[in-house]
């Protein structure tokens, strides 16, 4: 700097001194001595001109003018507070939103795994054109798989035990881990007992992933044997909440399932589960899995040595030496081999299951079950061997991390009884899990983008959310650019002059750049701070909901602060062009001359109609419709999907869920159980009736059973909803019956018998609603027909299959949105199951009394997923309710924006034509013609405004139709609606400037300037 | 003038007009007006320079190494800047008088191809 001041002063110097020199030889040409300095002034050109190029040779020029320009342009901001603070806050409720938004796609949707060096992580995922021909698969949708029966290419990634074990033998990573489910756990040791979810995980898990212990130490290879000792870890989180974070957990031990564990560890802080959105309570090593499950039905003996049994994730981190695609073709390759030439393990022929089905599947040997959760049913074929292993999972969609249930589908997909081969049939001919043609094959995926979690369940309303505050930001850019026009307007004189003393209009340009980059810079750190509370207020909204600790931490990281810094150098650039533009660009003489440049009038405005300031207020006018027609389709839809019928009577019951197997109830003891359960909870004072179902209604938790229907082709089959109900169902939930009976005693005893593996000959008697028999039965009598029966054969006994007791209303099943199909209500015999109470008052009252009367029967019992059906509705609903709310608010925000745009042109306009206001008014205009005028004027603009946006939302709404229920994505009534609300609140900002413009008056504003 | 015209006339001679300095610089050192001067002189009134615009022009010469300031003392004692070739600004001047000749011919033998044919 100093080198430059002197080299500055040095160059004047030198001017001077040409100048002189050229002034002495034109006085020697013979011109006068001012004649002559003039000449040699003319002569020389610009000197301001010249020492600014000099300069500009020399330096980081740039970078000084830059700070010229930052100095400048805060005087001048300073110097015009009220025009500050009114961009920086729009300014800043734009970039806010934007940032708000992204900061929680990236905490959903971008984040890295939460372990060391996430890009080294792979996920193994099988492929092959038909499915493998197994007898189990359980996923805990970790990774986005297809395994629809009957689906082509099918894929997946859970894997057997033994092929895990064969890619640790491989040796092809650095580490290799598996992880699988396991499943609902009662926890008991401390404190009163309750319902947690754990994992198990391989022994070198944690290793693989680099994790650390928050204290003590994690499960390493030798926990994971047969031989060593129970040992579970604990989260962090869990830690805190659930033992208070006291460092004396070490070495205690708790029960989980009646097995005893010792508490080795708790995880680091930020880890919860390596699935994005997963959140585990406790791990605990692979070996141990068969422990916790003596009483189920997953033969856990074989799933160990079993290669038909799949359900093992797989996660390995990639060797140095051993690049990605050469660890994927030995694994490919060792996966093939064994699919080729590995052999099917045999079933149990004829042997019962260690425990009943915990899903409590229908009656009938030949059905084959599916289990739905959120989305497509995926099925299976079970043939009639006793090898059933169901799970019903009650509540939760699928990849949804409440409660991160497993999904078990059992029985060879893709066997059918005219197709494939049945289970049984394999004991004399061991064939193959798949054939050459098939190509079954495993890729290896990266970690980060294969393991989606629940990703997939938050990415589209995020991204409609995205769209909406993108809009708003558009909105208040333009409202900006408005207010920079204006106050350009007012600074035409400053422009001119700094035209006029040698700037370069590109300078100028720069200049006004740098002030509107300075003021989004502003903007944009407001609204950080805007967006930090905004994005907690939705992230607190949403764990509300769950029932679990959603999984996700919203941090403001480099990539939300990268993103804040990018958006608010467009946007002061994008507000900032025409403003600049246009001051660089003034007629110097003229403004030099006059105090203002009296631009046209409102007569000869007429023809400038389309100005750029009036753009922008269409603009902002249109944009604000789009997001309020968007906000009032979401809205209607969330109304229409509270007022679907239900068909039943959802209000004062109270719902809980409860395992008695998982604390080692067998048998008939489960049943016995839930009857002499739902007896008491009936007497209990404040319950009207009590009953239990496998799975609550309206919990996204759905099964539908396939059965043969007599009269269609033998290989045919016909399918329906399935859900077993204790008695007193109907009557507690108010379904009313249209024909026939409810379940009785002896009904439960059939259908418990023809569960077993000596079916007795009476058919299991059901119940089914109109829209079966509508489908199957037609216009005959339903009550006592027949369907289902399957003879006896070389796969098992006979089976008496179902008989049609009872016809009830429709009601939905597991959503509010899938319409009501053919339906089955069975007698629900053994699996968990979910309690229905009515209740007389609030149900949330009589909680605590509940707890007692099933304290009563056994203090081991947890209740859990405890609500109201109200409560469970709204969760359901909790996406659409998210949504709604989020879009109204935007909508408003827009709607805000715009009007503060229109009032903002306006009162320029009326300020601006103030002497014209009061000519008219002096040569006899009316008040009231003033008025008229103004609001013409701004009720055109909002007018144009409304239809353009009208135009644009036809185009895009279509967008939503995903999201939208029972409503059109171009509704007109809602595109209506919205349109008189804008205008009606567009009328009311031009009010303000059209009263203020008739209160001109005439004599002060002829004298105005 | 008008600031479009001056823009132009000074975006054709910058090029040209380094080269000019060069060359009066081969004569020996001179200060700002004198070189001035002599390119109007030399170019006999044609090339009519804004003077201004010698200085940045003398200021880039100095950044890229070719010639170098020293102060001095001129002919009626007043104390003046005066500019002198450095060896690195004679090479580049046989060099750009070099591309100079060869653009020239390249232009002349489009204009008038008659005449030079005439010529050979």
């Amino acid at each position: 700097m100093r080198r430059d001041k002197r080299m500055m002063e040095e160059l004047d110097a030198d001017i001077r001194e040409h100048i002189a020199r050229e002034t002495q030889d034109n006085i020697e040409r013979g011109m006068s001595p001012e004649e002559a300095r003039y000449a040699a002034m003319r002569k020389f050109g610009n000197v301001t001109r010249v020492k600014e190029e000099t300069r500009e040779v020399w330096s980081f020029l740039w970078l000084e003018q830059l700070w010229q320009d930052i100095r400048y342009g805060l005087r001048m901001l300073v110097k015009s507070p009220g025009f500050a603070v009114v961009a920086i806050l729009t300014l800043a409720l734009g970039i806010g939103a934007n940032t708000a938004i992204f900061s929680l796609i990236d905490a959903v949707l971008l984040r890295s795994l939460p372990v060391e060096k996430p890009a080294q992580l792979v996920l193994l995922k099988w492929s092959a054109r038909k499915p493998p021909i197994i007898h189990g698969y359980q996923s805990a949708g970790d990774c986005a798989s297809d395994l629809r029966f009957g689906a082509s290419n099918p894929s997946g990634c859970s894997f057997s035990e033994p092929i895990f074990r064969k890619v640790v033998q491989a040796n092809v990573f650095s580490g290799a881990a598996a992880f699988a489910n396991a499943g609902r756990l009662n926890l008991s040791g401390n404190g009163p007992a309750t319902i947690i979810n754990g994992q198990l995980v391989s022994g070198d898990f944690f290793r693989t992933m680099g994790l650390k212990a928050a204290i003590g130490r994690l499960i390493d290879a030798n926990d994971d044997t047969p031989a060593a000792g129970a040992v579970t870890v604990l989260n962090f989180g869990y830690w805190q909440s659930a033992f208070g974070g006291s460092r004396d957990v070490i070495g205690r031990t708790i029960e989980l399932n009646s097995v005893a564990f010792t508490i080795i560890g708790v995880t680091e802080q930020r880890f919860t589960g390596i699935s994005p959105g997963s959140d585990y309570d406790v791990w605990l090593p692979l070996a141990d899995g068969q422990r916790i499950n003596t009483s189920g039905p997953f033969r856990w003996n074989d799933r160990q040595a079993d290669v038909s049994y799949w359900w093992l994730t797989i996660i390995g981190r990639v060797k140095p030496g051993i690049p990605a695609p050469q660890a994927q073709a030995v694994i490919s390759g060792l996966f093939r081999n064994e699919m080729l030439h590995g052999s099917v393990p045999l079933f149990h022929g004829g042997e019962p299951m260690g425990g009943p089905p915990r899903g409590g599947g229908p009656a009938g040997g030949g059905a084959r079950q599916e289990m739905v959760f959120g989305g497509a049913p995926m099925r299976f074929g079970l043939g009639k061997s006793p090898g059933r292993e169901q799970q019903g999972a009650t509540g939760g969609p699928m990849p949804q991390s409440a409660g991160n249930k497993p999904i078990i589908l059992s029985g060879p997909p893709g066997a059918t009884p005219a197709g494939g081969p049945h289970p049984t049939e394999r004991a004399t001919e061991p064939k193959t899990l798949s054939s050459a043609e098939d190509n079954p094959e495993i890729t290896l995926v990266p970690a980060q983008s294969g393991l989606s979690g629940s990703r997939t369940r938050y990415s589209d309303p995020l991204y409609v959310l995205m769209l909406a505050v993108g809009i708003i930001l558009l909105i208040a850019c333009a409202n900006v650019a408005g207010l920079m026009l204006a106050r350009s307007a007012a600074r035409q004189k400053e422009m001119a002059v700094r035209l006029a003393l040698g700037a370069g209009r590109a300078r100028v340009v720069r200049q006004l750049l740098t002030e509107s980059v300075m003021l989004s810079a502003l903007g944009g750190s407001l609204g950080i701070l805007l967006a930090y509370w905004g994005a907690h207020a939705i992230l607190s909204f949403v764990s509300s909901n769950q029932p679990r600790p959603l999984g996700f931490a919203m941090d403001i990281d480099f990539r939300v602060l990268g993103f804040t810094i990018a958006i608010s150098l467009i946007t002061g650039i994008l507000f900032g062009m025409a403003p600049a533009f246009r001051s660089a660009r003034v007629d110097l003489t003229p403004t030099l001359k006059e105090g203002e440049g009296i631009s046209a009038g409102w007569a000869r405005g007429a023809g400038k109609w389309v100005s750029t300031s009036n753009a922008l207020v269409v603009a902002q006018v249109a944009l604000a419709m789009v997001v309020l027609v968007g906000a009032g389709l979401l809205v209607r839809t969330l109304q229409n999907l509270r007022n679907v019928d239900v068909g039943f009577d959802s209000h004062n019951i109270l719902i809980f869920g409860i395992d008695p197997t998982l604390i080692g109830y067998k048998g008939a003891q489960v049943d016995s159980f839930y009857r002499d359960l739902q007896g008491r909870l009936a007497e209990t004072p404040g319950v009207k009736s009590a009953s239990y179902s496998m799975m609550p209604l309206l919990s996204n938790g759905l099964m539908v059973t396939s059965f043969h229907w007599p009269g269609t082709p033998q290989d045919q089959d016909s399918e329906a909803d399935d859900l077993g109900v204790g008695p007193n169902f109907f009557e507690t939930l108010h379904i009313p019956f249209l024909m026939g009976r409810s379940f009785n005693a002896s009904d439960f005893e059939v259908a418990a018998s023809n569960r077993g593996d000596q079916p007795s000959s009476a058919p299991t008697p059901v119940i089914v609603n109109q829209a079966f028999v509508e489908k199957y039965v037609g216009k005959e009598n339903p009550l006592g027909k027949h369907f289902g029966e399957t003879a006896a054969d070389a796969n098992g006994p006979a089976n008496p299959g179902c008989e049609i007791i009872g016809v009830v209303r429709d009601a939905k099943y597991n959503s509010l949105r899938r319409e009501i199909h053919a339906m089955m209500y069975t007698p629900q015999s053994m699996g968990g199951a979910t309690f229905e109470l009515r209740t007389a008052a609030d149900p949330q009252a009589i909680l605590p009394a509940i707890r007692e009367v099933v304290a009563q029967v056994n203090t081991n019992l947890p209740l859990f997923n405890v609500a109201t059906e109200s409560e469970q509705i709204d969760r359901l609903l909790f996406q659409e309710r998210l949504v709604a709310r989020l879009a109204s608010f935007f909508g408003l925000l827009a709607l805000v924006l715009a009007c503060v745009g229109l009032y903002g042109l306006l009162s320029y306009e009326v300020a601006r034509r103030t002497r014209e206001i009061g000519i008219r008014m002096a040569l006899g205009g009316r008040a009231k013609d003033v008025l008229r005028l103004v609001l013409n004027q701004g009720i055109a603009l909002a007018v144009v405004g409304a239809v353009a946006g009208t135009g644009v939302a036809l185009g895009v709404m279509r967008y939503l139709s995903s999201m939208l229920y029972d409503v059109h994505a171009n509704d007109p009534l809602t595109m209506i609606a919205v349109a008189l609300l804008l205008i009606l609140v567009a009328f009311a900002a031009c009010f303000i400037p059209a009263r203020r413009a008739m209160r001109v008056d005439p004599m002060v504003a002829l004298r105005h300037e | 003038m008008s600031t479009k015209e001056q823009r132009e006339r000074i975006e054709l001679l910058q090029g040209t007009l380094d080269l000019l300095i060069l060359r009066t610089l081969l004569r020996g050192p001179a200060h700002g007006h004198a070189i001035a001067k002599a390119i109007e002189f030399n170019s006999e009134d044609v090339l009519q320079v804004e003077q201004g615009s010698l200085y940045p022009a003398l200021h880039r010469l100095i950044k890229r190494g070719w010639i170098s300031a020293e102060e001095g003392t001129s002919e009626n004692n007043r104390r003046a800047k005066f500019y002198g070739l450095t060896p690195k600004g004679r090479r580049q001047l046989a060099l750009e008088t070099h591309k100079w000749d060869k653009l020239a011919g390249a232009i002349a033998r489009i204009l008038r191809p008659s005449e030079l044919e005439g010529e050979s």
